[in-house]
């Protein structure tokens, strides 16, 4: 909780899973920093831990061993309820898939982590709207998913995930369903909440995503194989090569 | 507070999207809670018109019988069957009793007779009694127009007949029918008297389809009736219990009846009547009680089934709340509330499916029902309940999912 501390601490995060008779391990002794502020990408193939690691910094899932520390807390050994408070306060996610409530409003959706936070309804509402207008969706407000395009959507989920005032962006694929000049849009909103002072962590396959990033992490087998300039990791052999 | 109401209110929300789906999930509740609240409604009407009916009959009264009045269940009519008949005779020796006022000794003609004039007839369901001047009293009979049987009439054997309202409008339509003749079987009658109208006795049988006539021109035109009922007014409504202790004593006496043996004829009060109607509302509640209980077992299990179903479709939105922050017990409360809304708005159709029964019976075929309010609690809280219990199993699935699985499913 030292405010000059690290906004995330992962220290040697193990993930193992029993598949049958054989244990796979998912995560194999992670360990990186992530400082207030950052925005970062974890890249990789499919297979090679980010979605493990994906949900252990967003508390969906807690590690088999190792140190997880999100703004201070030891996720070790807390259960359900205190792991979904740790993600209503400190995590906003945006998925690949959007995972906006179908029959919901637009601001119904954004509202949503904020009942779970028990704020009252005439407080929720008016931080729902801010949010949706920072996101540029003020004129969206009272339509259904349907009813808004891809980019839309997602700026729908972003204006979710901001809502909260999380200490962090937690985003996964976010351009993945979207075509490549949405991705872009989307991309350049990374890029002004980044400036605003939001911390982000972007999970991707894509080097061309992660490039755009100041810092990128690389994922094989488990193992980071890179961590620095998102440009170098990106283009995977010729970075510097930081071995956990 | 907050949490309860965003709760419900995101239960209404998930029920509107999905009406159809809800309606037929619904109709078990739907009937169980309508069946207690139409089935509650005509008891309690009954109730109160029996009730209105015995307090109309007097306070003062009660009346000595072969026959029990109103039995259900097992009922040995041999018994009564081998009962000495009531006689004229056993009648007139209570009429010295201390307490006794009036003695009606009545002769009825089982079923009904046909009255007739030269243009008219009745419908063969008019009850004819013989009757004494005291009939008017112990019945509670108030004169419309003319008079009523006098000792005048008895002496002399005059053949007069007093009439219900209903017999006078079907014979005399118009008419003044005090000195019109009228015919029961071929013996001609003339009409002295007709009765104020006293409605229905228990909203079926019209209580104004009657003839009285004295008893012994009875016995000439009916023929002599073996069997006779007693209805006796007491000095005062507080001397009906030393009235009946009376009359039971002489009427043991007269019949001999063996010291420790049971009476052998009915006494009905006021009380024993409605006693005896109370315990037949009583096996009506605990029938419909049990249509009821099936009828929201039935429901319940819908419910179940949908709510399951629910669960199953809503898989990913379970997920991604749980991802946005829900503890499990709000999944949980969430899914047991909205299975406890769906039950408890079939609980409030079913009430008003049930009101609108025991309304259109009372307005349309002239049945009494009165809306009890209990049975209208009952039938919500019922209702409610049964969603309530059969939307834990559904909701605890629910809130035991993995959001990371359940993200992911399609």
């Amino acid at each position: 909780m030292t405010p000059d501390g690290a906004l995330l601490s992962l220290d040697g995060i193990t993930r193992l899973y029993q598949v049958g008779s054989e244990v796979v391990r998912a995560l194999d002794g992670v360990s990186f920093d992530v400082q207030r502020g950052e925005w970062l990408a974890v890249v990789g193939q499919s297979g090679s831990g980010k979605s493990t690691l994906m949900n252990i910094i967003g508390c969906l899932d807690t590690p088999s061993g190792g140190v997880y520390r999100v703004n201070g807390h030891d996720v070790r050994g807390l259960a359900d309820d205190a792991l979904a408070d740790l993600r209503n306060h400190e995590i906003g996610f945006v998925f690949q898939t959007f995972q906006l409530l179908p029959r919901s409003t637009a601001l119904a959706n954004v509202e949503l982590p904020l009942i779970y936070r028990g704020l009252p309804r005439r407080e929720r509402r008016l931080r729902a709207e801010a949010a949706l207008r920072s996101v540029g969706l003020a004129d969206r407000m009272h339509h259904r998913p349907n009813e808004l395009s891809g980019g839309q959507r997602q700026r729908v989920a972003i204006a979710r995930a901001l809502v909260g005032e999380p200490s962090l962006l937690l985003a996964d694929e976010p351009t993945g369903n979207l075509d490549s000049a949405t991705g872009e849009e989307i991309i350049r909103l990374f890029g002004e909440l980044h400036a605003r002072g939001h911390t982000l962590l972007l999970v991707t396959h894509e080097p061309r995503l992660a490039a755009r990033c100041p810092r990128a992490i690389r994922l094989m087998d488990g193992r980071i194989v890179a961590d620095g300039p998102g440009r170098e990791v990106a283009a995977f052999g010729t970075a510097p090569v930081v071995t956990a | 507070m907050t949490s309860l109401l965003d709760t419900v209110s995101m239960a209404l929300s998930t029920l509107r999207s999905n009406p159809l789906r809800s309606l037929l999930t619904l109709l078990g509740i739907v009937i169980g809670a309508s069946t207690v609240v139409a089935m509650m409604s005509l008891t309690e009407g009954f109730r109160l018109k029996v009730t209105k009916d015995l307090a109309q009959l007097g306070a003062g009264s009660f009346q000595v019988q072969k026959w029990p009045v109103m039995s259900f269940g097992h009922v040995d009519w041999q018994k009564y069957a081998r009962r000495k008949n009531l006689t004229r005779a056993q009648g007139e020796a209570l009429r010295d009793l201390p307490h006794v006022a009036h003695v009606s000794i009545e002769a009825w003609n089982p079923g009904g007779e046909k009255l007739w004039t030269r243009e008219r007839a009745t419908k063969p369901n008019v009850q004819v009694a013989g009757g004494l001047p005291d009939y008017q009293y112990a019945n509670y009979v108030v004169v419309g127009q003319g008079r009523f049987l006098s000792d005048v009439d008895l002496k002399l054997g005059r053949r007069v007949v007093f009439v219900g309202a209903d017999v006078a409008d079907l014979l005399f339509p118009g008419e003044d029918p005090v000195g019109k003749e009228l015919r029961i079987r071929s013996t001609p009658f003339t009409v002295i008297g007709v009765a104020e109208r006293m409605g229905t006795a228990l909203g079926i049988e019209s209580r104004d389809a009657f003839a009285v006539v004295p008893i012994n021109v009875f016995d000439q035109a009916l023929g002599r009736p073996k069997n006779h009922n007693l209805a006796i007014q007491a000095t005062s409504p507080e001397d009906v219990g030393k009235a009946i202790d009376e009359t039971v004593a002489t009427l043991r006496r007269l019949r001999n009846v063996k010291p420790g043996d049971d009476n052998d004829f009915e006494i009905f009060t006021n009380d024993s009547v409605s006693e005896s109607f109370n315990s037949l509302a009583a096996v009506v509640a605990a029938a419909t009680f049990g249509v009821c209980a099936l009828a929201l077992l039935v429901g319940g299990i819908g419910i179940m089934n949908i709510m399951l179903v629910s669960v199953t479709e809503r898989t990913r939105e379970i997920g991604v709340r749980m991802a946005l922050g829900a503890r499990r017990a709000r999944i949980l409360a969430q899914f047991v509330v909205e299975s406890t809304v769906l039950a408890a708005l079939g609980g409030v159709g079913g009430v008003l499916l049930g009101a609108a029964v025991a309304v259109a019976a009372r307005e349309i075929w002239q049945v009494p029902s009165s809306i009890p309010a209990w049975a209208v609690v009952l039938s919500l809280v019922s209702a409610s309940g049964s969603g309530l219990l059969f939307g834990i199993y559904p909701a605890a699935r629910a809130s035991r999912l993995d959001p990371v699985e359940a993200m992911r499913t399609e």
